[in-house]
């Protein structure tokens, strides 16, 4: 995500200049763009000649005025977003992606669950393994009566061996494809692919962060 | 935010006495969870359907993605307009998404294209979004200079209406939002060159319009 303010500028060196459109030259014969880059967007490799040269100095002072406009414009109060997110949640529910439907195990043969909501199941129920959370769960039907293989990829956090924690998830998921769902499970496929930040999920339930990520 | 699991935290686990202020999603927390996950998490989730997942990134995004598009449209009613949309075309291109760039970056494109878009259809007259409020009394202040910071940000509003959209994107981009070139090259469809053209040409103009208030 792009830094809160734009005092984070950009961390590679700038190209060597290109001449821009408009540009002009100042009397030391560099490129006004040039002083205003290496003064505003943090080039690293700014030189000595432009915190010494009067002309690249008196051009970025030129910015002051502008510097301190885009700074109140930049903090002003604006309308929090709480009900336009609540909005957009709204109208996004109303285009929910059910996905495909798959048999459950039942004798009868004919009660099916979408996609979508076993697999929100199963997600929270790896969810509750801590320092693991699930990421991808897909579901196919494997055409073999009602059995249904399971695809699913893990962040977990390394501060624990991996199989001991994986073998943790396969139980919680497995148990939850019984006994809420009703699932017949031909098997289970554990893929982990994400480190995550113990000290974001320390804990199965609601956690509890330390400071900034 | 209690802890619903009945999992006692692993030993050695940084059990913190108060919980976090809840910045990250502005909400409490929700039913199963799922408030605090990264982006890229959520982002994977709500690919698959998960509109519970996809509920916390419109939490979590809402507020910057608002201000970018008014900083673009400048009027509020057309910038939540914008920012629905932009919602409504991710949720539906999400399965489709590579992550080839961050989840926020990519909806960052999203919101200034289908701004782009807006302005190079229908230039319109200035918005009256952009005549100073009245503000608060700040007891920091006297009354005179915060007349005199609205009314130079006001003129800073209008001198970057009349800058082209392609500029006034370059510009808001990095000096409102703090974006690298890099990004914004990829968010709007260009090169870092261009964007650096852009930058210096709104840069110029803006300086030019403030030069009364040096």
């Amino acid at each position: 995500m792009p830094a809160e303010g734009a005092e984070a500028a950009g961390r590679q060196p700038l190209p060597e200049a290109e001449p821009l459109a408009g540009d002009e030259l100042l009397p030391c014969g560099r490129p006004l763009s040039r002083a205003w880059e290496e003064a505003r967007d943090g080039k690293a490799t700014a030189d000595s000649h432009t915190t010494r040269c009067p002309y690249c100095r008196q051009a970025v002072d030129g910015l002051a005025a502008l510097d301190e406009a885009s700074r109140a414009l930049r903090d002003k109060e604006r309308p929090p977003g709480h009900s336009l997110a609540e909005r957009v949640i709204n109208a996004v529910r109303a285009e929910v992606r059910l996905g495909a439907l798959l048999p459950l195990d039942d004798s009868a043969h004919d009660v099916r669950i979408a996609e979508s909501a076993a697999a929100r199941v199963l997600r929270r129920a790896a969810d509750t393994v801590p320092g693991a959370r699930a990421a991808s769960c897909r579901l196919t039907a494997t055409g073999n009566g009602t059995a249904v293989h399971i695809t699913m990829t893990l962040a977990a956090a390394l501060d624990q061996p991996l199989p001991d924690r994986a073998a943790r998830v396969r139980r919680a998921v497995l148990q939850a494809a019984d006994h809420e769902l009703g699932l017949a499970v031909s098997d289970l496929d554990l893929k982990i692919d994400t480190v995550l930040d113990p000290a974001v999920v320390s804990s199965g339930g609601p956690t509890k962060r330390s400071g900034q990520r | 935010m209690r802890d619903r699991t009945g999992h006692p935290p692993p030993p050695g686990a940084d059990h913190l006495q108060h919980p976090a202020p809840p910045s990250l999603a502005e909400v409490p927390v929700s039913r199963n969870n799922v408030a605090e996950l990264p982006d890229r998490l959520l982002a994977v989730r709500a690919a698959e359907g998960d509109d519970d997942a996809f509920a916390v990134l419109v939490r979590r995004h809402t507020s910057r993605l608002l201000a970018l598009a008014h900083h673009l449209l400048g009027s509020q009613a057309d910038a939540e307009d914008a920012v629905q949309e932009a919602f409504l075309a991710a949720w539906r291109q999400l399965p489709e998404f590579r992550h080839d760039a961050s989840f926020g970056t990519w909806m960052y494109r999203i919101v200034t294209n289908r701004c782009l878009n807006i302005l190079r259809r229908a230039p319109r007259a200035l918005p009256l979004d952009t005549v100073p409020e009245p503000t608060a009394h700040d007891p920091g202040s006297s009354p005179p200079c915060v007349a005199e910071t609205d009314a130079a940000t006001a003129a800073l509003a209008q001198a970057l209406h009349k800058l082209s959209p392609e500029q006034r994107a370059c510009w808001v981009l990095r000096e409102l939002h703090g974006l690298h070139y890099e990004e914004i090259a990829h968010v709007t469809g260009t090169s870092e060159q261009t964007v650096r053209g852009r930058l210096f040409r709104a840069r110029h103009a803006l300086q030019e319009a403030m030069r009364p208030w040096r």
